[in-house]
C-alpha cells in the first residue's frame, strides 16, 4: 500500500493502481471518455489529465493522462487546476468541432462551459468520438473484427476493406459499449445486422426467445468452455451475471461489476 | 572466410591496406543519390567504356572506385583524382576521355572542371582547401567520399571493427559504458539525451532479453544526413550497434530504415552480409563470448515512426501509433524488452570515441555539447549539400562560410532548424552557436540537423502553414490535441494566407498551440506547433502584413500576388503565353502581352519562362 | 482487375511467417502488383496469422501501401522542406493540371499516377520529381511537365 495526497488530502492506494482508478474511488469526478475497464488504457482523449508533482522536484510539475500513471509513494496531484479545466474546455471544444450533434459530448462540453465549438465544424459530422473503445473490447472479445482504418484527421473505425467483416459474430459487445451509441445494429425477425453483416439469432428451446447469434454461441461452445445450458438462458441480467462469474468474458455494459 | 581472432582481424586490416595503397594513382566518383540522380553511373561506365579502348600505363578500372556522398551536391557529379587530391565539378560522360588523357595518363589539372571559389573567383584545385571542405571536422562522415561502401575490405583498412575488437578484448561492458558517458555523447537524432546514460539504464533492467535498435527513418524534410551515412559507410553503423550490443548484453538489433531509402537498404543489407561471412555477426564473434544478429526493418512512409515508442510498433509489424512514455522505452520498449534506440548518427560516433578515447571526443565542441554534428545545408544556400562541424559554430559560419551565402545575394531572412519540430530563427540569431542547448534556448531545437535556409522571397507564414500541412497528414490520429489540434491550427494558417484571417487569429493560435504542447500523446503532436509559434514570435509583422494590409510582402501566397507583365520590358517573344497552362495570358508577336487576372492561377510558368523579366510579381 | 496469384507463397516465404513480417511482406506485394489487391491482403492475414481488420489498419495507415492500382508511370513529387522552399508546390500544380488528375490519383488510361512524398533526402537538387525509380533534380515550373509526356 502506498500513501499519495489528492487534491490536498491524504489516500492510500495499491501500489501500481492506475491513477484514475484511484480517483475514481475517492468519488473524484474527471472525464475520461477512451477508458473503460475491461480493456487496457489507451490514453487517447488526454481528458483525464491531472497535475503531478513530488516534494523533491523543488517546485517542478507534470502533466500526466491518470488512465496510464501507476501510483507511487509520495506522488502529489491535482485534479482541478486553472490549466487543467483549460485543457478540458479545449480538448472539448475540439471533440465539438468533430461531433456538433453528439448529445454525450454536448452535455460534457456544458459542463466545463463549452457551448459550440469555436474552430472550423468538420463536413458531414457524425457521432464517432474515435475512442476507441470497440476495436479494443473487440480485441479483448477475441475477434478483432473491426479496426481503426487510416491515419490522422480522416481516422475512421471499419471493418476490413470496408465490406462485410468475417471475423464479427454480432456479440453486440461494440455497440453496447460506445459511448455516443454511434455503432447501429438491427435485430429484425431472426435476423441481426451490424457492421453490414447479417447474423442468425438463435432461439431459446424452453421460452422460444431469441439470445444470441449463432455465430457467438459456435466460437463460446469452441474457446470459451462453456455449459450448454448456458444458451438456454433467456434472461438478460441471469446470463450476465452466469458469464461474469465464468470470468471468462468481457464485461458486455458499462456497469463496473462490484 | 570467418574472422576468429582480434590478430586476424588485425593482420587483415594490414593487408587490406597495403591492397588499398597499390594503385598509384586512383580516381573516386561520389555515388550519393544527389550525383547518381545527375548520372554518376554514366561517368563510372564511361571509365570503364574509355579504359577498355586506350590502355594507360599504371592505370586499370579497378582504380575506379564508386564512393557515399562526398556532401558537395550542389556541384556533382565529382570526380577526385587520387592522391593528388584534384578536385573536379559537374563533370560529364562525355568529359572522361579528356581526364584520362590529361590527368591520369598525364598530371595535367584542367581548370574548367575546378571549383571557382564565390568569394574571390578564384579556382581551387584541391579538394581538402575548397572552403566547403575546410571547414569541416568530419567524424561521422570520415569515410564518406573515401571507402567503397560495398566492400568490407576497404572498411577494415581504415581501421574498421578495431574498436569493436578493443572492446572485445580490454574492455568490460560496464567501462564501454562509463566511456560513452565520459565523452557525453548526446543522441544526434535530435533528442539530445547522453547515450551513455541511456545504456546503462537499458542494462541494468533485469532481463534475459535486450534488444539494440539504430533509427534510419530520419523523417525531416529536408535532411539526408543518416542516408548518406547508411548508403556511404554501412559498416561504421553496424560496429556502433555491435559495441552498444556488448554493453547492454542485447543479442538481436534492428536497423530501422525509412521506406524512401531503397539504396541505404541495398548497402546495409550487403554489409551485413559480409558481417555474417566473416564472422562479425552471428556466434562468438571474434573468438569472443558475445553474440549478436542485426535485422533490417523497413518503414513503410510514416513520419511519426521516428518516434521510438511508434517505431517499436512499427518493427513488430503494426501500426506505428505511439504510447504514453511514463514507462520509458528504455526499460520495456520492442515487444515489452528493454530497448536501446540511438539514431544512426549516434552509432556512427561510437567506434571513434572508443578508439580515440572520450577525452578526445569532448575536447570537441562545447561544453557538455561535444562533438561533431552532421547537418544538411539546404534551401537558399549556394552550396548546398552535407557538412559537418563541431558543436559550437555559428549559424553564420555555416551558412556563409561553407555555405557560401544566399542564392543570388539575396537578403537572408531566416534558417529553419529542427524540422517540422523545431523553428526559424532570424537575422538577430546568425551568431548562435549551433548546439543542443542554444538552439532550445532560441525557441527552436538541433533536430536530426537539416538547415533550411531561406531568403526573402520565402513567406513565414507560408512556411508555418506548410509544416502543420505535413503534421497533419503525419499525425497518427490517436489522440484528440494532436489530430484535431493541429488540424484546426492548420486551417487558421490557411485562412491568413488566403487573406482571411483576423488577429484574434493569432492570439487563438497561439493559445490552442500552449495546449496541444501540454496535452499531445507524443512528441509529434507535443512539438508541433513549434514553427508555427516561432514564426509568429520572431515575423510577427509577416502574420499582419498578411492579415491588416492583405499583402503577402515576399510574394508567396496566391490570393495576395498578382503577376502582371511590365510593358515595357515585354518583347512579345510568346514565350509566356505558350506555357501558360491556364490560357491567361494573350497578347500577339512583338506586342507587350496581358494577363488575364481572373484566369491567373499565380503558378509562375510564365515568370520561368520569361527571358526579360517582364512580368513582376507583387 | 485479374492477377495471377502465383507470386504469393514465394513473396511470404521470403519472411518468418508471423506478424512481424507484416509490413514488409505488404512491401513486396505493393512492389509486385503496384497496390494491394483484396486477395492478397486475405491471403497475407491467414500466412501471417494477423487478423484481417490489422491487415487492413496497417495497409491503410502507411503511405508507401495503395489500395487502388497505379498507373504504368508513378510520378512521386518530392513536398519536403528543402524542395517547397525551391517552389515544389507550383510544380505539383504544373503536373496535375498536365495530366488532369490530383496526387493520389490516376489517369483513366492507367497511364500515369502522381503521388506526393514527403523527403526522398536528395535535398541538394531540389526540387525533386521521381517518375518510377528514376530521380530528376532542379525540376521548376517550366520544365516539369517534359516530365509526363508519354
Amino acid at each position: 500500500m502506498v500513501t499519495v495526497t489528492i487534491n490536498g488530502k491524504l489516500v492510500r492506494a495499491k501500489e501500481g493502481e492506475m491513477l484514475l482508478a484511484v480517483l475514481r474511488r475517492e468519488k473524484i469526478d474527471i472525464p475520461a471518455l477512451c477508458h473503460h475497464e475491461a480493456v487496457e488504457p489507451y490514453g487517447a482523449c488526454r481528458l483525464c489529465m491531472v497535475e503531478i508533482t513530488r516534494k523533491e522536484w523543488d517546485g517542478w510539475k507534470n502533466m500526466v493522462t491518470s488512465c496510464l500513471y501507476p501510483v507511487a509513494d509520495g506522488l502529489i496531484i491535482q485534479t482541478h487546476t486553472t490549466d487543467l479545466i483549460e485543457l478540458r474546455k479545449t480538448i472539448l471544444d475540439l471533440y465539438l468541432a468533430r461531433c456538433p450533434n453528439t448529445p454525450e459530448i454536448q452535455d460534457l462540453a456544458a459542463q466545463y462551459g463549452v457551448m459550440q465549438t469555436s474552430y472550423e465544424q468538420v463536413a458531414d459530422p457524425n457521432d464517432c468520438i474515435l475512442c476507441g473503445l470497440c476495436t479494443r473490447i473487440c480485441d479483448r472479445m477475441g475477434f478483432s473484427a473491426i479496426s481503426a482504418v487510416n491515419r490522422g484527421h480522416g481516422r475512421e473505425i471499419a471493418p476490413p476493406l470496408k465490406n462485410a467483416p468475417p471475423d464479427c459474430v454480432g456479440c453486440l459487445a461494440c455497440a453496447l459499449n460506445c459511448p455516443t451509441n454511434y455503432i447501429k445494429y438491427t435485430d429484425i425477425g431472426h435476423t441481426r445486422e451490424i457492421w453490414g453483416r447479417k447474423f442468425e439469432l438463435l432461439r431459446d428451446a424452453k421460452t422460444g426467445q431469441l439470445t444470441i447469434t449463432k455465430e457467438f454461441a459456435e466460437y463460446l461452445s469452441k474457446h470459451r468452455v462453456i455449459p450448454q445450458d448456458y444458451f438456454d438462458l433467456n434472461d438478460e441480467s441471469h446470463r450476465k451475471e452466469t458469464a461474469l462469474s465464468l470470468g471468462k468474458i468481457a464485461i458486455w455494459s458499462r456497469e463496473v461489476p462490484q | 572466410m570467418k574472422i576468429v581472432s582480434p590478430k586476424q582481424l588485425e593482420q587483415l586490416a594490414a593487408e587490406y591496406k597495403k591492397t588499398a595503397d597499390r594503385h598509384k594513382k586512383m580516381v573516386i566518383v561520389c555515388c550519393g543519390t544527389g550525383c547518381l540522380a545527375n548520372g554518376a553511373q554514366k561517368i563510372v561506365d564511361a571509365f570503364a567504356e574509355c579504359l577498355s579502348r586506350r590502355k594507360v600505363k599504371d592505370f586499370t578500372v579497378e582504380a575506379v572506385k564508386k564512393t557515399g556522398c562526398h556532401g558537395f551536391c550542389e556541384q556533382g557529379p565529382l570526380v577526385v583524382i587520387e592522391p593528388q587530391g584534384t578536385f573536379y565539378t559537374k563533370v560529364k560522360p562525355k568529359d572522361i576521355e579528356t581526364i584520362i588523357e590529361k590527368s591520369i595518363e598525364n598530371d595535367e589539372v584542367i581548370e574548367k572542371f575546378l571549383f571557382t571559389n564565390p568569394k574571390d573567383g578564384r579556382k581551387i584545385e584541391k579538394y581538402p582547401d575548397v572552403p566547403f571542405f575546410s571547414h569541416q571536422h568530419r567524424i561521422a562522415l570520415r569515410n564518406l567520399g573515401k571507402i567503397a561502401p560495398f566492400d568490407i575490405r576497404e572498411y577494415i583498412a581504415v581501421d574498421g571493427y578495431k574498436a569493436l575488437a578493443k572492446v572485445l578484448t580490454t574492455m568490460t561492458p560496464d567501462q564501454v559504458i562509463d566511456e560513452i558517458t565520459k565523452s557525453e555523447l548526446r543522441g544526434r537524432g535530435g533528442g539530445g539525451f547522453s547515450a551513455g546514460k541511456k545504456w546503462r539504464t537499458c542494462r541494468n533492467v533485469p532481463s534475459d532479453v535486450h534488444y539494440v535498435i539504430c533509427n534510419g527513418d530520419e523523417g525531416d524534410p529536408g535532411a539526408f544526413m543518416d542516408r548518406s551515412i547508411m548508403e556511404g559507410d554501412p559498416h561504421s553503423v553496424l560496429e556502433g550497434m555491435m559495441i552498444c550490443a556488448f554493453a547492454v548484453g542485447a543479442k538481436q538489433g534492428y536497423i530501422y530504415v525509412r521506406d524512401e531509402y531503397p539504396l541505404a537498404v541495398i548497402h546495409l543489407q550487403k554489409a551485413i552480409a559480409d558481417c555474417e561471412e566473416h564472422g562479425l555477426l552471428g556466434d562468438k564473434i571474434l573468438g569472443a563470448d558475445f553474440s549478436f544478429s542485426i535485422r533490417i526493418a523497413r518503414g513503410a512512409g510514416a513520419f511519426v515512426c521516428g518516434e521510438s515508442s511508434a517505431l517499436m510498433r512499427s518493427v513488430a509489424g503494426e501500426v506505428g501509433e505511439p504510447r504514453a512514455k511514463y514507462i520509458h522505452s528504455v526499460i520495456k520498449g520492442l515487444y515489452d524488452q528493454p530497448t536501446v534506440l540511438n539514431n544512426v548518427e549516434t552509432f556512427v560516433n561510437v567506434p571513434v570515441i572508443i578508439n580515440h578515447g572520450a577525452d578526445w571526443f569532448r575536447k570537441i565542441g562545447v561544453p557538455k555539447n561535444s562533438g561533431t554534428k552532421v547537418f544538411s545545408l539546404v534551401g537558399k544556400v549556394r552550396n548546398t549539400g552535407l557538412i559537418e562541424v563541431a558543436m559550437g559554430t555559428t549559424m553564420r559560419e555555416i551558412i556563409y562560410d561553407i555555405g557560401g551565402g544566399i542564392i543570388d545575394g539575396r537578403p537572408f531572412k531566416g534558417v529553419q532548424t529542427g524540422g517540422p519540430s523545431g523553428g526559424c530563427l532570424p537575422e538577430s540569431k546568425l551568431d548562435l552557436p549551433v548546439d543542443f542547448d542554444s538552439l532550445t534556448e532560441a525557441g527552436s531545437m538541433m533536430g536530426s540537423g537539416g538547415m533550411i535556409v531561406m531568403d526573402d522571397k520565402t513567406c513565414m507564414v507560408d512556411v508555418a502553414r506548410y509544416f502543420l500541412q505535413f503534421l497533419v497528414s503525419e499525425s497518427c490520429g490517436k489522440c484528440v490535441p494532436c489530430r484535431e489540434g493541429l488540424y484546426q491550427l492548420h486551417k487558421l494558417t490557411i485562412k491568413i494566407c488566403e487573406g482571411n484571417g483576423t488577429e484574434v487569429d493569432i492570439e487563438k493560435m497561439e493559445k490552442l498551440s500552449q495546449q496541444i504542447v501540454v496535452g499531445s500523446l507524443c512528441g509529434l503532436g507535443k512539438s508541433g506547433p513549434n514553427p508555427l509559434l516561432s514564426t509568429i514570435k520572431y515575423y510577427r509583422d509577416e502574420y499582419l502584413a498578411h492579415i491588416r494590409d492583405k499583402k503577402c510582402p515576399a510574394g508567396v501566397c496566391r490570393n495576395l500576388i498578382t503577376y502582371r507583365v511590365i510593358p515595357e520590358l515585354c518583347t512579345g517573344c510568346l514565350a509566356c503565353i505558350t506555357a501558360c497552362a491556364y490560357h491567361a495570358i494573350t497578347g500577339q508577336k512583338k506586342e507587350p502581352h496581358v494577363i488575364n487576372q481572373d484566369l491567373c492561377e499565380k503558378c509562375g510558368a510564365c515568370v520561368a519562362v520569361c527571358k526579360h523579366d517582364a512580368i513582376e510579381v507583387s | 482487375m485479374t492477377h495471377n496469384f502465383d507470386k504469393l507463397p514465394e513473396i511470404f516465404a521470403r519472411h518468418p511467417q508471423d506478424p512481424s513480417s507484416l509490413i514488409m511482406v505488404l512491401q513486396d506485394i505493393q512492389r509486385e502488383y503496384r497496390y494491394l489487391p483484396c486477395e492478397a491482403l486475405l491471403q497475407t492475414a491467414q500466412v501471417l496469422d494477423v487478423k484481417l481488420s490489422k491487415v487492413f489498419s496497417v495497409a491503410t495507415f502507411y503511405n508507401a501501401f495503395s489500395l487502388n492500382p497505379k498507373g504504368e508511370k508513378v510520378v512521386r513529387i518530392c513536398v519536403g522542406t528543402a524542395c517547397h522552399i525551391r517552389g515544389s508546390a507550383l510544380i505539383k500544380e504544373q503536373i496535375e493540371h498536365h495530366l488532369g488528375i490530383k496526387a493520389g490519383q490516376t489517369t483513366e488510361d492507367m497511364k500515369f499516377s502522381i503521388e506526393v512524398v514527403a523527403c526522398v533526402g536528395a535535398c541538394a537538387m531540389a526540387p525533386v520529381v521521381i517518375v518510377n525509380d528514376k530521380y530528376h533534380g532542379g525540376v521548376s515550373v517550366g520544365n516539369a511537365t517534359r516530365l509526363v509526356k508519354d
